[in-house]
């Protein structure tokens, strides 16, 4: 069996699928990257293996996104990077053609994409706040002492939401400090909560957006069922929610590597087993000297072998790995 | 030979060509910051109240650096106006005050007063006494001047040809041009103030990340002005700000144009009028995709890729199946 493989290295989860090509999803693996995206690429990656007799030679190409995505292209070789707007867009109209809303939360980002005709026609991403995303859901729920699986849960036990500040995520926190301590049942709060989410987020990254039927609600946040129910309350339509909605950035990298390999007569950059789980991969900053922007570079390293710099603004770093033969790609600073 | 330090910041981007020629032509000599780097940035910081928006901290740092340099005037404008009923962001206003309040031991501030609200009386005066610190002959500061002014239209004639304005000083100042990118698939239009558009920091780099992304960014400076005015007089009440009134009125032609696959809108966090002037583009811009991006002074680029990339493909998938609709059916 053949398969694809599609990595999503968010700033909260990481998460890898294993699709074939008549686009099932063979296994999948949703873990916390925990500020550390390369422990998170070599467990979710090891996570796919058990799966798997030999995994190394039955992929057949990979596709990376999320915001480390160039880092995982470097760890386990890409054919395909792609942004996670596009990602999303791509798995959600694979599964739904006749998709027109995709509505995205993640752990630090949330975004609106608008589709016709199954290809992006407009999306709108969270500018400067990230109130009302994952983290800060994460977060509640540890204040409250809510497992956060069971949240969207304990949210739907409401019967009278109260009233929370959704604007910003320090606003929402004292105005739900304040009405746990005046006595309110907890699920009332949260649902609360999720319906302060639900209008902040209409009000600011779906703001001007035309939301139409089909809706689909894909991201981590999608397993809560208590915004779920607040956006149907609000949007008065449904909302699709797809089986596989924690991992659909993913699927969606899957799918633009299939697609890639599929028009190009061409080996998969894909570095095989023994390079992602044998090598010791490091990673290590400096701040450059050259000039008075200072800029600090990122060097990753395995076993000691630079791969590939970045975060120089004028490339001269990221160029060096590019013009030397493998050889000499020591980091000499 | 006296010395004249001018910032790299702020409406150096506009008009620098005509104040260094000016000085220079007086007989001045004129010095510059280096372009805006991590240094400016934290002395810039450091120096100005937390909130006034990220340009202004910019040129805060850019004086600093002047100042350790031996000069012997710095120039710092108050900028009221530079056309006729329109104005331009009231802290430019107060920016020589706000200089000598927040940082010590200045050199001598030329503080001229750029004020075309009402007439041009008021600038000739203001041009006479700038002039008088180099010179006592009304002629020669006229005509040094007027010999500025047109370094300045050569300046203006390279934008319009689709340089940025950082592009056609540098040019202007015997550097040779930027290369020209190769094949370009999607044209894009890019709105913003001068100041954050064309500063690579502030901006983040923005125009050369959509080069290297394989598109050709249409800048306003390129557009007709008078095609500018038209458009933006079709809003219900005049943008009495010059820098919102051509943004307006740029997105409003850029719409329209059949070759412009999409628009990006460069804004600064905490400005007032960019604040407003996004949204009305946002509200009037509906056949076209249009993205805001807003900056501030973090330095993590890749929110901003992100969007670019996706904004991108998103034009290039449209671009696709515009084409493919019209393709005739009948073989």
């Amino acid at each position: 069996m053949q398969y694809y493989l599609g990595v999503d290295i968010g700033s909260v989860s990481s998460n890898f699928v294993l699709m074939s090509e008549n686009m099932q999803i063979h296994r999948k693996v949703y873990l916390r990257t925990q500020g550390n995206p390369v422990k998170a690429i070599k467990e979710g990656y090891e996570a796919l293996k058990s799966s798997l007799n030999i995994i190394g030679d039955s992929i057949k190409a990979v596709g990376s996104t999320g915001s480390g995505r160039h880092l995982a292209a470097v760890l386990m070789g890409a054919d395909v990077v792609k942004n996670e707007i596009t990602a999303h867009a791509v798995a959600a109209s694979s599964f739904y053609p006749e998709a027109r809303t995709i509505l995205e939360i993640g752990g630090q980002d949330s975004k609106i994409i608008i589709l016709r005709n199954g290809i992006v026609n407009d999306f709108a991403m969270n500018t400067v706040c990230a109130a009302g995303t994952g983290s800060f859901l994460d977060q509640q729920a540890a204040r409250l002492n809510i497992a956060i699986e069971q949240f969207g849960d304990l949210a739907l036990k409401s019967r009278q939401p109260v009233r929370i500040a959704g604007r910003c995520g320090v606003f929402a926190e004292s105005d739900m400090v304040h009405k746990q301590q005046m006595g309110y049942p907890v699920e009332d709060i949260i649902m609360g909560l999720c319906e302060a989410l639900v209008r902040n987020y209409l009000n600011n990254v779906a703001s001007g957006k035309k939301i139409e039927d089909i809706i689909i609600f894909q991201g981590g946040v999608a397993a809560n069922a208590g915004l779920r129910k607040a956006f149907e309350k609000v949007l008065k339509l449904p909302i699709h929610v797809p089986e596989n909605f924690e991992v659909m950035g993913a699927i969606g990298a899957a799918i633009l590597a299939m697609e890639k390999m599929n028009n190009a007569e061409k080996e998969t950059c894909f570095k095989g087993d023994s390079f992602i789980l044998e090598g010791d991969f490091k990673t290590s900053s400096m701040e450059c000297k050259g000039c008075p922007n200072q800029c600090e570079v990122v060097c990753i390293k395995r076993n000691e072998k630079a791969l590939a710099f970045w975060g120089d603004r004028c490339k001269k770093w990221e160029a060096t790995i590019k013009a030397y033969p493998e050889e000499d790609r020591q980091l000499s600073v | 030979m006296k010395i004249v330090g001018i910032p790299r910041g702020l409406f150096y981007f506009y008009y620098y060509p005509l104040w260094k020629s000016f000085f220079v032509n007086l007989g001045a000599q004129v010095v510059t910051s280096a372009e805006t780097n991590r240094l400016t940035v934290e002395r810039g910081i450091e120096a100005m109240v937390d909130e006034s928006c990220f340009p202004i901290k910019v040129y805060f740092g850019h004086i600093r650096e002047l100042c350790k340099n031996q000069i012997d005037y710095l120039f710092i404008p108050r900028i009221v106006s530079v056309e006729q009923r329109s104005y331009i962001c009231p802290k430019f206003m107060g920016i020589p005050d706000m200089v000598k309040a927040r940082i010590p031991n200045l050199p001598a501030v030329i503080d001229t007063i750029i004020d075309f609200s009402k007439d041009k009386k008021l600038m000739q005066k203001e041009i006479i006494r700038t002039g008088k610190i180099f010179t006592e002959k009304t002629s020669r500061i006229n005509d040094a001047y007027k010999a500025a002014y047109q370094e300045l239209q050569f300046c203006k004639a390279l934008a319009a040809q689709g340089y940025t304005m950082a592009e056609a000083i540098h040019i202007w100042e015997g550097k040779s041009p930027p290369c020209p990118s190769a094949v370009a698939e999607l044209r894009v239009g890019i709105l913003g103030h001068g100041y954050s558009l064309y500063d690579e920091r502030v901006s983040m780099n923005i125009i050369n990340h959509l080069r290297l992304m394989g598109c050709k960014v249409i800048l306003p400076e390129s557009l007709d002005k008078e095609t500018i005015e038209n458009q933006a007089a079709t809003l219900p009440k005049r943008v009495f700000w010059t820098l919102g009134r051509k943004m307006v009125g740029s997105a409003l032609h850029m719409a329209q144009r059949e070759d412009i696959d999409g628009i990006i809108y460069v804004a600064c966090f905490g400005c007032g009028p960019d604040s407003l002037i996004g949204e009305i583009i946002e509200r009037k811009v509906k056949n076209k995709p249009f993205m805001l991006i807003t900056v501030d002074e973090h330095t993590g680029e890749a929110g901003l890729l992100t969007r670019l990339e996706a904004f991108c493909d998103m034009l290039k998938r449209r671009r696709k199946e515009t084409f493919a609709n019209h393709l005739p059916t009948y073989g």
